[in-house]
């Protein structure tokens, strides 16, 4: 086991907030394992129609 | 998220769980188990044969379990990755034995039948796969679960089918749901015209479950649904909102508040108690009239619960794998100085999982988190990333166009209504091409080689691929020009699926001509397309941070921390901020000792230079390449950095009412804590204290809650009853907005004896002078009557403000919103970026927040300031205005840019003085208003020149 | 007209809404005539009136700008 520290991280979980996480990892230049339970990524963000304050759709 | 699924850098792992975690930080190994997806990734083309044809039913948790779907599906239209999937524990082959090294034992298959390109083979053994990752860091964002209300049986949730939870009813009304976007309710299909919604189920309650916080995003939820209903329904609707605290204390919520009241909703404060069945179905409940007292019984088609958010089952095994400490909610366990760590260094909690929060404020903490992250590991960046490399590109600028054409049949998705073969043929006929070819599925890995292939072997100069649509696979095609040698811009799409078969489905023969005219108009487009520089700017890999507060200092030190040289402008000849007249944060933590040794990290840090007395005088330049004159302490200075984050803060507003400045008694918030700490003794023997709550906020002046002072009020009150328990404390309020898990201190101040008496905006409380007494005078909401109180010390909780602002937007041409706060680029998915490139905000002048929210926002600023000052070049989309020959200096384009990337120079020809337009490749975003505002042909957009659409336009025209 | 006696319509269509709404009409399969055909644009500032004009001129029925 090396004792080096690794440029990786990893995100348990794919809703907005890991979402978010990876891609400022992953755009900063660290490799990012995004881990999700189920077979999509989106979270309870993606089951809303629409979200406040700006009513916008939720995709 | 179709980023993530297309980042280089970012693997996705779906249907995974984290089983455990060793090592330490900066060298995790992570155990992750993967099930299998059963169908292959790589061939499906989420085509819908294998749900169709599946014979089992199941419920769908997407839908909240309203309606049903297969055991082969995909989670729903928009995921990503856009495949689907057979779920094993429920799927009729694998449960009667299939998998088991008994084949044929499991019967149906029928997904496999169907599968157009064999992506389902059940003759392999599906096994979860345990894969161990070596990481440095991790991040915990596992989410939340909606708070379950069948516990509540007054409710009759799970009695009734028309009481649903908020999250069914988002459903109900979502196009992709249950109803389509129709909302009917569930027991007999009816259009609901009376709703109801429950606030604070599953919320603030210790009674019926161990929930005392708030989940902080359920009155604004509510508000919303009720505001959208309207535009799912036919004809009227009435809506009402029955709550304890309307608690709408986010950016610009207060004003959504207002807008629902002045649409009709009803906001009734009052806690049903039962849901009874109503006379027409639906439900009926029971109220007082909180203006006349009277019994109310009124019936509703609907009810709808506004349940809170909790932590899942699954998500506490998650904490307990990995032996993260949660608090006695169940949410990650931080400190107000350190909020997103967790008491494991190297794991970091954000989101939902780490308190009830909403969108904008989870986007900024999960970048807080990458932020805290990515620190240790700085050293590392870059070590394991890839960037794709490619062949030298061909110069084809000489060369006639020699235009190929992949017609794509997309299984049948679109091959099922055209007639590809005959487009085929017939986009052989069109000038320029030389080639065309029908494929099955363009997209695939295979299909690129083979336009690779292509290209090359026919010396193509342009393509065409008539499939879907640009906005799902250019970058992919993009990609493959790229392998090919060619210049990815010489590329050009039809859209025959979304815009053509999927639409007009019934009408094949019309379709056909429709795909006919869209490929000869891409044909012609392509025909015109030239290579485009690739552009990028050269980054200044240094910072500005302006402004010395905490919210500045946390910025300015955690972007040293990642690497990046930082200059730390501060107004005063102090660094601080309102911190220094800050005793403790709502949890108690002294704030002090954490002020004091963060100044001294920052005056001590190598990389970053304090200026103090300092203020930007110039600025000019873009993302990049800044350069600003500043004056620090009378001398000028010149300073380069590549991006530049606002923290320039917010002060105390100083009431005009209530006596305010007329009485020594009356005192802000600040004035009193300092009163508090200083003079303790007289404290003890005070005969009593008034707080009035919202001084100066809400109001016309002032519409926005300022966010924190209910909380330091609800502190403040706990402390004088803790130095005097029998001092009468009052607090005047409207609604009280102790959001999260400071609802504690809420309960805490009722349970000592505190008394809330709630007032309304048209009768404030009246405080005068009647001989040495201070009076404060309200009407109470229980007795109906005018209650006096004399008290020693009155406490206005007055308004936040923001700093003046006016010279950042004439600097930096940053936006502002109507309160004077500075605007961010998307309030939900960009929340610390700022509309132009390489600015960023953090802190106060956003909005009112407290000292956790500001080192989160700070935390959020640095990671997204990395994402551009990580690399030396920035590279920029090449779609951008370009200026020919005709311009001829009117100047009529430069004030229609939204950008400010035109400006006018002069030039010198033929011995005289010229003027034309420069454009700023950086802050040009390629819209094109200037290539239609000009008459002379002056300046047009690569990629979408005039002549370019017009040479689609005649072909759309050309049979006509 | 087209020969068919149907309208032709032109549309000009931006990127990031009318584009998008229009794919999205596709994903949720919903049906509708086949009368216009669609440019796309980066934004709907981008269409001149010159463009609008000419494609008037030239047979379209009408002109949609969508953005």
């Amino acid at each position: 086991m090396s004792q080096e520290n690794v440029g990786a991280v990893m995100v348990v979980g794919g809703g907005i907030a890991g979402i978010q996480s990876a891609l400022d990892l992953a755009d900063a230049g660290y490799y990012v394992y995004l881990v999700e339970k189920t077979s999509g990524i989106g979270g309870a963000m993606s089951q809303l129609d629409k979200t406040f304050p700006t009513n916008d759709c939720a995709m | 998220m179709v980023e993530c699924g297309r980042h280089l850098n970012i693997e996705l792992l779906t249907l995974a769980e984290v089983e455990g975690i060793s090592g330490k930080e900066g060298n995790f190994q992570v155990k992750v188990r993967q099930k299998p997806r059963v169908v292959d990734m790589d061939k499906c083309i989420a085509c819908n044969l294998c749900a169709e044809k599946c014979p089992k039913k199941v419920p769908d948790e997407f839908n909240e379990g309203l309606d049903k779907r297969k055991s082969a599906y995909i989670k729903y239209g928009q995921t990503v990755p856009l495949k689907y999937a057979i779920e094993m524990e429920t799927c009729i082959y694998f449960v009667k034995g299939g998998n088991k090294g008994v084949k044929g034992k499991g019967k149906c298959r029928a997904c496999e039948k169907v599968c157009p390109t064999g992506a389902i083979d059940f003759d392999q053994d599906f096994q979860d796969e345990i894969k161990e990752i070596n990481v440095g860091s991790v991040i915990l964002t596992p989410g939340f679960k909606p708070f379950d209300p069948s516990a509540f049986d007054v409710y009759a949730y799970s009695k009734f089918n028309d009481v649903v939870t908020s999250m069914e009813y988002e459903r109900l009304l979502s196009s992709n749901g249950p109803c389509m976007g129709h909302l009917t309710r569930p027991s007999d299909g009816k259009e609901p015209k009376k709703i109801a919604w429950l606030q604070c189920v599953g919320s603030r309650n210790i009674n019926k479950c161990d929930n005392g916080y708030c989940s902080s995003v359920c009155c604004m939820y509510a508000i919303k649904q009720a505001l959208v209903t309207a535009e799912h329904t036919t004809g009227e609707v009435d809506q009402a909102v029955f709550y304890m605290d309307i608690r709408t204390h986010g950016k610009e919520f207060e004003k959504y508040y207002e807008q629902a009241q002045e649409k009709g909703i009803r906001f009734i404060p009052s806690r049903i108690h039962t849901a009874y069945p109503g006379s027409e179905g639906g439900v009926s409940v029971e109220y007082f009239n909180d203006q006349t007292g009277e019994r109310v019984k009124e019936d509703f088609d609907m009810l709808v619960l506004s349940v809170g958010l909790e932590t899942s089952k699954g998500s506490i095994d998650l904490a307990g794998k990995l032996g993260v400490e949660l608090d006695k909610y169940n949410f990650a366990q931080s400190s107000s100085f350190a909020p997103g760590t967790t008491n494991i260094p190297g794991i970091y909690a954000s989101g939902s999982f780490q308190n009830p929060m909403d969108i904008p404020q989870s986007v900024t903490e999960a970048s807080s988190a990458a932020a805290s992250a990515s620190v240790a590991l700085s050293s590392q960046r870059g070590s394991l990333t890839q960037e794709r490399t490619f062949p030298q590109e061909k110069d084809v600028s000489a060369e006639e166009p020699r235009v190929g054409v992949f017609v794509c049949s997309c299984g049948i998705n679109i091959a099922g209504t055209i007639d590809v073969k005959e487009l085929t043929e017939y986009a052989k006929g069109l000038s320029n091409v030389v080639f065309v070819e029908n494929n099955l599925f363009s997209c695939s890995q295979d299909t690129q080689v083979l336009i690779r292939d292509k290209i090359k072997e026919h010396n193509l100069n342009r393509v065409v691929v008539a499939a879907c649509t640009p906005r799902t696979h250019e970058p992919l095609f993009r990609e493959t020009m790229k392998d090919a040698g060619l210049n990815e811009y010489l590329f050009e799409m039809a859209n025959i699926r979304n815009q053509n078969s999927w639409v007009h489905g019934k009408e094949p023969e019309k379709a056909l001509e429709k795909s006919k005219d869209q490929v000869r108009m891409a044909v012609a487009k392509a025909s015109m397309l030239e290579p485009l520089e690739y552009l990028s700017v050269n980054v200044n890999q240094s910072a500005l941070v302006v402004g010395g507060g905490i919210s500045g200092m946390v910025t300015a030190l955690g972007l040293a921390d990642q690497g990046y040289e930082t200059i730390l402008m501060e107004k005063a000849h102090k660094l601080g901020g309102n911190a220094w007249n800050l005793a403790t944060t709502w949890r108690g933590e002294q704030i002090r000792p954490y002020l004091e040794d963060l100044i001294s990290k920052v005056e001590n840090h190598s990389a970053i230079k304090v200026y103090k007395n300092a203020d930007i005088k110039a600025n000019k330049g873009s993302v990049g390449d800044f350069v600003s004159e500043i004056d620090v302490a009378g001398e000028i200075k010149a300073i380069r950095y590549g991006i530049a984050v606002v923290c320039t803060g917010g002060q105390e507003y100083k009431p005009d009412e209530y006596l305010y400045g007329q009485d020594d008694r009356v005192f802000t918030h600040l004035e009193f804590d300092k009163e508090m700490s200083e003079h303790k003794p007289a404290l003890e023997k005070a005969k009593g204290a008034v707080f009035i709550q919202c001084a100066g906020s809400r109001e016309p002046e002032r519409p926005y809650c300022s966010r924190v002072c209910c909380t330091h009020t609800m502190h403040s009150a706990v402390e004088l009853k803790n130095a005097n328990p029998k001092m009468p404390v009052y607090v005047l309020y409207r609604d009280i907005r102790t959001y999260g898990a400071r609802e504690d201190l809420y309960r805490e101040a009722r349970e000592l004896g505190v008394v809330f008496i709630r007032y309304n905006p048209d009768n404030k409380p009246r405080v005068s002078r009647e001989g040495d007494d201070l009076v404060v005078v309200v009407r109470d909401h229980v007795l109906f009557r005018d209650v006096e109180i004399r008290p020693d010390y009155l406490v206005l909780a007055s308004a936040i403000v923001p700093a003046e602002h006016k010279n950042l937007v004439e600097l930096y041409k940053c936006g502002l919103n109507s309160d004077g706060f500075l605007q961010e680029a998307h309030a939900k998915l960009r929340p610390v970026d700022m509309s132009v490139d390489g600015m960023f905000l953090a802190g106060l002048c956003h909005y009112p927040k407290s000292i956790d929210e500001c080192i989160s926002q700070a935390q959020a600023a640095v990671s997204r300031a990395s994402t551009i000052l990580s690399r030396s070049v920035m590279p920029l989309d090449s779609i951008k205005s370009y200026v020919t020959e005709n311009c001829d200096g009117c100047a009529i384009c430069v004030d229609t840019c939204p950008y400010g990337a035109i400006a006018l120079t002069d030039y010198e020809r033929d011995g005289g003085m010229h003027k034309k337009i420069e454009t700023n490749k950086a802050l040009c975003k390629g819209c094109g208003i200037c290539e239609a505002t000009c008459p002379k042909q002056g300046v047009y957009v690569h990629g979408f020149t005039n002549e370019q659409l017009r040479a689609q336009l005649l072909a759309a025209l050309e049979n006509v | 007209m087209a020969d068919n006696n149907e309208p032709v319509i032109v549309g000009f269509l931006c990127n990031w809404c009318a584009y998008a709404g229009a794919d999205l009409a596709g994903v949720s399969r919903m049906q509708y005539p086949t009368n216009m055909r669609a440019i796309r644009v980066m934004c709907s500032g981008m269409v001149h009136p010159n463009l609008v004009v000419e494609a008037l001129e030239r047979g379209a029925d009408g002109v949609l700008v969508l953005g």
